[in-house]
């Protein structure tokens, strides 16, 4: 037994068979369906708020002809469908609309926090992927312990985010008192200056990440070591780094890229937990507060980019896998 | 002890274990020493008498909180797993038996659905609706599409097997060899599904919390204790460690309580020469 069956359904999206270049288009047309559906949803979980951009900018003890003038001059009045045509409009051409809260355009906010939520997203994903294929490498070659790595890889994934963080900031800054429990930066510091409060979020957002690619990558990595030409080296005494480097390896490039396409999502997401947890100034954090204040142009905004962000990362990881992928047509 | 041994302790262990810690989550309110809510201390009292895990930011009693702090999750999770868990299985029996442009369809609308993470979801729903409506929704979206490529491979693998054929010779209705003939043969693969679905219910929710769009203070729950007392981590480290371990205990035991009802679903396939085997099992 390799994994639960449900699992490489999220690994194998593309049809065995499939032509790469057709296969391309298609999660291109995807890719485009997805991120209009979601800016769909984004805006009408916006519009179910009571309450409009004109009830909250008008000021205190404002008539309603006020409110009602100032509604007419915002175009609130519009039908719902051309509304959301243009704030789409907008948005494609670059306009991510101004803050409710602070009136300042939300294309700088998140230009100013770029930086901090790149850094600790690239630095969970640099040490994600490594250990992520080491502990696939672990259970899927395991013979005897086969079990037991199973259950460590299918309990290290079912762990929330949050949990593994308060363990990380139990031991490493309550126990052993090494790293502060919050990652709050100094002003005009950038985020690399500081890797001691990088340290728990870059760890918290990691392990997640490198468990669930792990329980993922394992039943490939326990597949390619069953194919014809392995067990061959394996008979010819070939050692076993060489195996590895070029008989197993390769096949393990394009499941290895849509794992880390599809986990670098799920980052991107645990990013707004991880950053609100340790008070980290970033993009997720951004997000969170400004679901709690109803900022909606910033939640807007954040959540289609976000979203984009995922979604062209899977595109760009179905595009390496198809171009990386070795003939395996004996396997299906 | 022979490994044989360690393995059959380890897969009964598991599931006593899972049912304990559940019913402690759903029920332990009852047995909390004192009011949860009520301040019973300084803040961030270390462990003393009558006040075994200290208390926490507001003085709380952090024993009693953790008893009662499960279950509003844990119910919040269940509803949001069985939901998916049914929709899953409908659209898999449906796509699974009629096969063709419905199953294509089906698998297409739910593949989709796969693309975006779970948590992404419900972050974009909460903006509006109650967060357990958001967490539904998300585990819903994230969730059903996994249950549906499983059951629907099953379904279209059982379609051939003898007791499905004797059933359509019987002129039995559709409805009915579904839910009477299928359905049965397929609970073990359901059970383990939906325990799956519930761990990342589970993980939602506990996502939502611990941002504070969840449960709203002063209610005890695990992850808005989490959220509640990490600043005071080096002062009773208790108070962020107790929820950490109840919350990260639950969803550890659920997941492999799944698994194991996988491989004994697959091990029964083995025995039972069902043709709807596709992998078989380790030994």
């Amino acid at each position: 037994m390799s994994r639960p069956r449900t699992v490489p359904a999220v690994v194998h999206l593309r049809a065995p068979g499939t032509a790469a270049g057709a296969s391309f288009l298609f999660a291109l047309a995807r890719t485009v369906f997805l991120l209009a559906l979601v800016s769909v949803v984004v805006f009408t979980s916006t519009e179910l708020l009571p309450g409009d951009a004109a009830d909250l900018r008008a000021t205190p003890g404002a008539d309603q002809d006020q409110v009602r003038a100032l509604r007419d001059e915002l175009g609130l009045n519009a039908a719902p469908w051309r509304r959301y045509l243009d704030w789409a409009a907008a948005l494609l051409t670059g306009d991510l609309g101004t803050s409710l809260v602070n009136g300042r355009p939300v294309a700088d906010a998140l230009a100013q926090r770029l930086p901090a939520t790149l850094t600790v997203v690239g630095g969970a994903l640099a040490v994600a992927a490594p250990t992520s294929v080491a502990l696939a490498w672990w259970a899927g070659g395991s013979g005897r312990a086969k079990r037991v790595s199973t259950a460590l890889l299918t309990g290290g994934a079912a762990l929330p985010t949050a949990v593994t963080a308060a363990i990380l900031v139990t031991v490493f800054s309550g126990a052993l008192g090494l790293v502060p429990p919050v990652s709050l930066l100094p002003p005009g510091a950038e985020p690399w200056q500081h890797p001691e409060l990088l340290f728990l979020p870059v760890m918290a957002l990691a392990l997640p990440t490198a468990f669930y690619g792990a329980s993922l990558l394992a039943g490939a990595v326990s597949d390619t070591m069953c194919l014809p030409h392995v067990a061959d080296a394996r008979r010819r005494g070939v050692p076993p780094w060489r195996i590895a480097a070029t008989d197993v390896l390769p096949f393990l490039l394009a499941p290895f890229t849509r794992v880390t396409a599809v986990t670098g999502g799920g980052l991107i997401a645990a990013a707004a937990l991880v950053e609100t947890l340790f008070g980290y100034p970033g993009i997720g954090s951004l997000l969170v507060s400004s679901i709690a204040s109803r900022d909606l142009p910033v939640v807007q905004a954040t959540a289609v980019l976000a979203a984009a962000v995922v979604l062209i990362g899977l595109l760009a990881g179905d595009l390496v896998a198809a171009l990386t992928e070795p003939r395996r047509r004996w396997l299906a | 002890m022979n490994r044989r041994a360690a393995v059959r302790l380890a897969s009964l262990s598991v599931p006593l274990l899972a049912a304990g810690v559940l019913a402690v989550a759903l029920f332990g309110q009852g047995w909390a020493p004192n009011s949860p809510t009520a301040p019973l201390g300084a803040p961030w009292q270390g462990p003393s008498p009558g006040l075994p895990l200290g208390t926490d930011a507001l003085g709380r009693d952090v024993w009693s909180r953790v008893l009662a702090g499960g279950g509003g999750l844990l119910g919040v999770s269940m509803t949001a797993a069985v939901c998916a868990c049914v929709i899953g299985t409908v659209g898999g029996l449906v796509a699974g038996w009629f096969g063709g442009l419905t199953s294509r369809s089906l698998t297409a609308a739910a593949d989709l659905l796969l693309a975006l993470p779970s948590l992404l979801f419900a972050l974009v729903v909460a903006v509006a609706l109650p967060w357990y409506t958001a967490v539904i929704i998300a585990t819903v979206c994230g969730g059903a599409p996994l249950t549906l490529r499983v059951v629907r491979d099953a379904v279209r693998a059982a379609r051939t097997s003898g007791y499905v054929e004797a059933a359509l010779l019987r002129g039995e209705a559709t409805a009915s060899i579904l839910g009477r003939e299928v359905l049965p043969a397929m609970r073990g693969l359901v059970t383990a599904d939906l325990g799956l679905r519930l761990v990342v219910a589970l993980q939602v929710a506990s996502a939502l919390s611990v941002l504070g769009l969840g449960a709203a203070p002063p209610a005890p729950d695990w992850a808005l204790m989490l959220r509640e007392n990490m600043t005071g981590v080096a002062i009773n480290p208790w108070a962020v460690a107790a929820p950490a371990v109840a919350l990260g205990i639950t969803t550890v035991l659920l997941a492999l309580l799944a698994q194991i009802c996988l491989t004994a679903d697959r091990t029964s396939r083995v025995r039972d020469h069902d043709p709807a085997l596709k992998e078989p099992a380790d030994g």
